[in-house]
């Protein structure tokens, strides 16, 4: 059968191929002609779905679920995997938005601990990794020390994190805090968690930390951060030129390491549309909840 | 006698040869000799001149070919219970070709993370079977052949290719017994019991979470790398007046009798691309769907997108206890999506909690 309609195709192809060439023998119209015809018929079809801008606006809510850009560890198959296990996880645990700057209280099933249970509040300095190794770090002074707890993100002994003020910071990673006076990194455990109203959109706190005097944990004045306010009274002559030494205002021009450090917006339409309906939903019962809370709260300060 | 004489004389003769001496260290393998039903596959590639419609032909009769291929039904699926052998410790079963895929965490019971290497088995096929009478491979070191010879050899393949793009000879493998070449060939000494007709697919459900792997794989190539990365040394200090020798090996050797550089000193020298055989991987997870395993560790050889071969283990502690699917695990559409270890926490389960105690 398979032979036989290969057969009359061929004879097809064949009957067609003979056609055209008796019209081009002809025809007036040059050659060219049709083939523009052609395409400009195919390119609509060939163009990609332009991305939806809300859709693509959750790179910057759940940046966990863009894989490492390193083509080598990339592998399609794995990281479908790879966001199906966190939508898995995401669907028993709560994981709500939030930013490098944002003060977290995070409650643990431990062991160790009396109750079985820690909580631990801190701003996020740090947030990092792809995937189902996605990470944070809380830092909060303790009695006079501080104090670093690294979270995975999917680890399922994480009972609850709680968002206890969303906000961001002028940098992306907060590191500096290590520095800084001991008050910029000071929270209360029992710190109520503000609520922001709907819509509005995520607010950037300006505050200008004061680093200690040196010696630092790292050279503070290279990374050219907006967040510290006194940088330049710690520094000597040959630390200035040093800074204007190692400079390198070049790589913002480098469209090639932009373009190897980052995820192409055609691939991340594809993911975000294989998991942006199961997020929004998740989000939605999280609003549902929000709202519940809401309602409840203000009872006992009434009775 | 006179034949007896010439007889000896040829064999003696035959002793001599150059190439026979066969010399192995632990860093030099031995030398690669095909088997002999291994055909070369690569193949230079023409210009042939195609006209558009015949192109379109070749991959029209290409993909008929493919569809035939993958609707082939599994000869397991027919014959039933008919002919099945008992699994006994000692038989051996059949591996399969998998490929590395990366790894992710991955998180146990009581909390621990651990990190998974997955391997997905890719279009696995039965291609042949040679019966231990009949399978006379080339001897490359002192083997016991007669414990040998009660193993057949099992070729397997996978990954089905376009035929125009491997040689004729290498085709001719796969069209005796009437099948699309493919791209990974491997042979697996198998017990006669745990013998697969052709054309068998081979799944992930081979094996069951909890179980114990052998993965044998080739090393990521490094090229050409010093002591320090190679062997590890430690290399010279970096100041206090060391110059031009920072990352050198030192002395290689003393002088006096022995002076000349021993045997299988370590040198600088090609590092990687070598076949090196992880032993006793656990399995923590299969998922049926896209036959994947979930082994346990990083350790696996190999960058990710390399190919593995992986065995039942020979370990004797982790070696199979119970009857596994033998001599495999026939393709069936009503299994679980996901099979997990005991141990393994599923990412859908609720929030782990520890009693008070």
């Amino acid at each position: 059968m398979a032979l036989a309609i290969r057969r009359t195709s061929d004879i097809l192809c064949a009957a067609r191929w003979l056609i055209r060439r008796d019209c081009r023998v002809l025809s007036t119209l040059p050659e060219k002609a049709e083939i523009s015809q052609e395409v400009v018929v195919r390119r609509p079809a060939g163009r990609r779905p332009i991305a939806n801008e809300a859709v693509l606006e959750s790179r910057h809510i759940y940046p966990e679920f863009l894989p490492d850009p390193n083509p080598d560890w990339r592998n399609s198959l794995r990281e479908k995997l790879e966001r199906a296990d966190m939508l898995k996880r995401r669907s028993q645990i709560d994981i709500p938005e939030f930013y490098v700057g944002s003060i977290l209280a995070v409650t643990i099933s431990d062991p160790h601990a009396q109750t079985k249970t820690t909580r631990f509040v801190g701003i996020c300095i740090e947030r990092k990794g792809c995937g189902l190794r996605a990470e944070f770090t809380l830092r909060n002074v303790v009695d006079h020390q501080g104090v670093e707890v690294r979270y995975d993100l999917y680890d399922p002994t994480i009972q609850k994190i709680q968002v206890l003020r969303l906000e961001k910071r002028l940098d992306e990673k907060l590191l500096y805090l290590r520095d800084a006076l001991p008050e910029y990194s000071t929270f209360p455990f029992d710190m109520d968690p503000e609520i922001l109203p709907e819509g509005t959109p995520v607010p950037i706190n300006p505050v200008q930390v004061k680093l200690k005097p040196r010696p630092w944990l790292e050279k503070w004045e290279r990374q050219e951060l907006k967040g510290v306010s006194n940088i330049e009274e710690h520094l000597k002559g040959k630390d200035r030129i040093r800074r204007e030494l190692r400079k390198t205002p070049w790589e913002k021009y480098d469209l090639m390491k932009q373009y190897r450090k980052t995820i192409p917006i055609e691939d991340q339409s594809e993911i975000w549309a294989e998991v942006h309906n199961q997020l929004q939903q998740l989000q939605l019962s999280r609003k549902k909840m929000a709202r519940k809370r809401t309602f409840t709260a203000p009872k006992p300060q009434l009775g | 006698m006179a034949s007896f004489n010439l007889k000896n004389i040829c064999i003696s003769l035959s002793k001599l040869r150059i190439g026979h001496a066969v010399t192995r260290s632990h860093s030099n393998g031995p030398r690669y000799r095909p088997p002999y039903w291994f055909a070369s596959k690569e193949r230079v590639m023409t210009n042939d001149y195609l006209t558009q419609e015949n192109k379109q032909f070749v991959e029209e009769v290409m993909k008929d070919k493919m569809k035939v291929q993958a609707e082939l039904e599994s000869p397991l699926a027919n014959n039933g219970d008919q002919s099945i052998q008992q699994w006994a410790p000692t038989t051996r079963r059949v591996g399969v070709i998998a490929r590395k895929i990366g790894n992710y965490p991955i998180w146990s019971k009581d909390g621990k993370k651990m990190l998974a290497t997955l391997l997905q088995v890719v279009d696995n096929h039965v291609v042949k079977y040679i019966p231990p009478e009949e399978f006379k491979p080339m001897k490359t070191c002192k083997v016991n052949w007669r414990e040998k010879r009660r193993l057949g050899c099992l070729l397997v393949g996978s990954e089905t290719i376009d035929p125009s793009t491997v040689t004729k000879d290498y085709c001719g493998l796969f069209d005796s017994v009437g099948m699309l070449p493919k791209k990974h060939l491997c042979r697996f000494m198998v017990s006669p019991e745990a013998v697969l007709p052709t054309g068998t697919p081979l799944l992930a459900t081979h094996f069951r979470a909890g179980d114990y792997l052998d993965i044998r794989a080739k090393t990521i190539d490094r090229g050409f790398q010093g002591v320090m990365k190679r062997w590890g040394f430690k290399g010279m200090p970096a100041s206090h007046g060391v110059t031009k020798t920072h990352r050198r090996p030192g002395n290689i050797g003393a002088g006096g009798e022995k002076a000349r550089v021993w045997p299988g000193t370590k040198m600088p020298g090609h590092m990687g691309n070598r076949w090196r055989t992880l032993r006793g991987v656990k399995i923590l997870r299969i998922n049926t769907k896209h036959n994947v395993l979930w082994t346990l560790g990083v350790a696996i050889p190999g960058e990710t997108g390399a190919m593995c071969y992986l065995y039942d283990t020979i370990l004797p502690l982790r070696k199979l206890k119970s009857s596994p699917p033998f001599p495999t695990h026939p393709p069936a559409d009503d299994l679980p999506i996901e099979y997990y270890d005991e141990s393994i926490h599923p990412y859908d389960n609720p929030t782990v909690t520890y009693e008070e105690a």
